[in-house]
This record gives C-alpha cells, structure tokens and sequence, in this order.
C-alpha cells in the first residue's frame, strides 16, 4: 500500500532524485509549452531511460500547464490579498497566508504524483507492466486492474474451487454493476 | 485504508455543510448588510478546506487514482454541494472496488476450509 508520507529516494536507484528538482523548474518558468521543453532538456543525460517520455505527452504538458498556471495564479491571488490586508481589511491577513499554501500544496502534490507515476511504470508495485498501465481506461485505477487480474482462476487450484471462484467473481460483478450509478438519479 | 477513507469522508462531509452554509447563508446576510457570519464561516471554511485537502489527497495516492479524478476530488472542496456529489462518486467508483479487491487480497475463497 502506498503510504504518501513515506517516500525515500533509497526506493529509485536511478533517475529519480530528478524528479522533484526538474518539477520544480518546470513550474518555475512558469510558461506551460516551456515546460515540456525544459523536462525534455534536463532529463535526457538522465541514465534512466524512456522512462520520463511520458510527461512530455500531450494530456501530461496539459497537466503541467494547468499546474503551473494555478501555481502562479494562487500566488497572485495572495499577493493579492496581502495588499488588501496592507490597506486595512483584517480579514485578508488569513487568506494572505492561505493561498500561498496552497500554492505550496500545488508544488508538493504535483511532484509527489509524477514520482508515483514513475514508480508505477517501473512497475515497482505491480504485477502488471507499464504498457498495461498506459492502457487502462479512464478512471479505473491500478488496484481495480490488479483485482480484476487476481479474479482469473489459478491454474494450480483445483478444478472445482477454481470454478467456485469464478462464480463468485461473475456474482461479484453482476452486483457491482447493478445499480451502480443509483443515488445519482 | 478504511482510516484514510473514514478521515476524508468526515472531512468531505463537514466543508460540505460549512460551504453551504457559508453560500446559503453567509452570503445572502453579507448581501443583506450583515457581513459579519460570511467573513467568520469563511475563514473557517479556508482552514477546513486545507484539511479536507490533506486527506483527500492521501486517500487519492491510496486508491492510486489517475489526475482527473483526483483533481476533481481535491476542487470539490470549493463548490458548494459538489464535496456530497464527489464523495459517492469516489466511493462507487474507486473505493468500494478498492476495499473489495483488498478483502479478496486479504482472504483467499476456499470452500475446504469451513
């Protein structure tokens, strides 16, 4: 189980201790397309491979532009209110140190989600590979997959509880997708 | 994962009504000239919505979700109503299945056992 609080660097040997720091200038210089440039520029003497090909993909630039743009426009929104506090409203003196910190939560998640997106395609935690992860649909996260894998009947098991398996697995799915977007309606 | 999940669901719950009581209530007494329960419950909700932040975040790397519905979880938070509408989104979506696949992990199905 992931435990976000936890990372070590000890955990990538290779190439990973770059993944804050070239974050960190992406947001930096603030402008979206230049993101991917700079990640492409510093990455590459990296001896980790086609690993980091990913983040220069069109959804991922997209992402890094949509986090730089909050990044900065949650700053601008503090000074903004830094000013107001400045010009006698007491009440902005919360938001002045609200927004930078969320500014900072932007930095931290960010570069927290690229290293596990990293480690998933190491296929570090999982048992499927990298390709498979790149084709997972839509919001179907990598447990569900890891699930749905486990429910294939084991070939070392015996014919009848490999078959009482599978019915569960099919029972199991019929109730799942029965109702499922109830509540909704 | 059941702590993580029962600490962002408590989380989502209360910005939930402090947001809506802020945007149902608050606003239309500041419109009225009664600024006064906007500015306080606003301030509160700010310190809230960091907390909801925090966790919903964690649960978000737990259940491994992709960028967009963890974005749409952490922005949730902002809209009023929306931290309702998101909570049983994620929990049909991702955590049910997650804490399925977690138990089936947990305890293999044998039939010779009982």
């Amino acid at each position: 189980m992931v435990r976000p609080w936890a990372f070590s660097f000890q955990r990538y040997p290779h190439g990973m201790e770059n993944a804050a720091p070239i974050e960190g200038t992406g947001l930096a210089d603030g402008a979206g397309p230049a993101d991917g440039t700079g990640l492409a520029a510093a990455a590459a003497p990296a001896p980790s491979g086609p690993g980091w090909r990913f983040l220069v993909a069109p959804r991922w630039l997209g992402w890094h532009l949509l986090m730089a743009v909050s990044f900065w426009g949650m700053l601008w929104l503090g000074d903004w209110q830094f000013h107001r506090a400045l010009s006698g409203n007491a009440l902005s003196w919360a938001y002045t140190f609200e927004w930078p910190l969320f500014a900072g939560f932007a930095v931290v998640f960010w570069t927290k989600t690229i290293r596990d997106e990293f480690r998933i395609k190491r296929g570090e935690t999982l048992t499927g590979s990298a390709e498979e992860a790149e084709s997972l649909p839509f919001g179907v996260g990598m447990i569900q997959a890891r699930a749905a894998q486990s429910a294939t009947p084991a070939d070392d098991e015996d014919p009848e509880l490999s078959a009482y398996n599978a019915y569960l697995t099919r029972l199991n799915a019929e109730v799942k997708n029965h109702g499922r977007w109830h509540g909704l309606r | 994962m059941e702590a993580a999940v029962l600490r962002y669901r408590v989380m989502a719950y209360i910005t939930g009504v402090v947001l809506v009581f802020l945007c149902f209530v608050g606003i239309p007494l500041q419109v009225a000239g009664h600024p006064a329960v906007a500015n306080n419950v606003g301030v509160v909700h700010g310190i809230l919505y960091i907390i909801y932040l925090v966790f919903a975040w964690i649960l978000s790397r737990k259940l491994q979700l992709a960028n967009k519905p963890t974005v749409i979880m952490l922005l949730a938070g902002t809209v009023p109503i929306m931290t309702f509408i998101v909570e049983r989104w994620i929990t049909r979506r991702f955590i049910t299945p997650a804490l399925a696949s977690q138990a089936e992990t947990a305890e293999p199905v044998s039939p010779r056992a009982s």
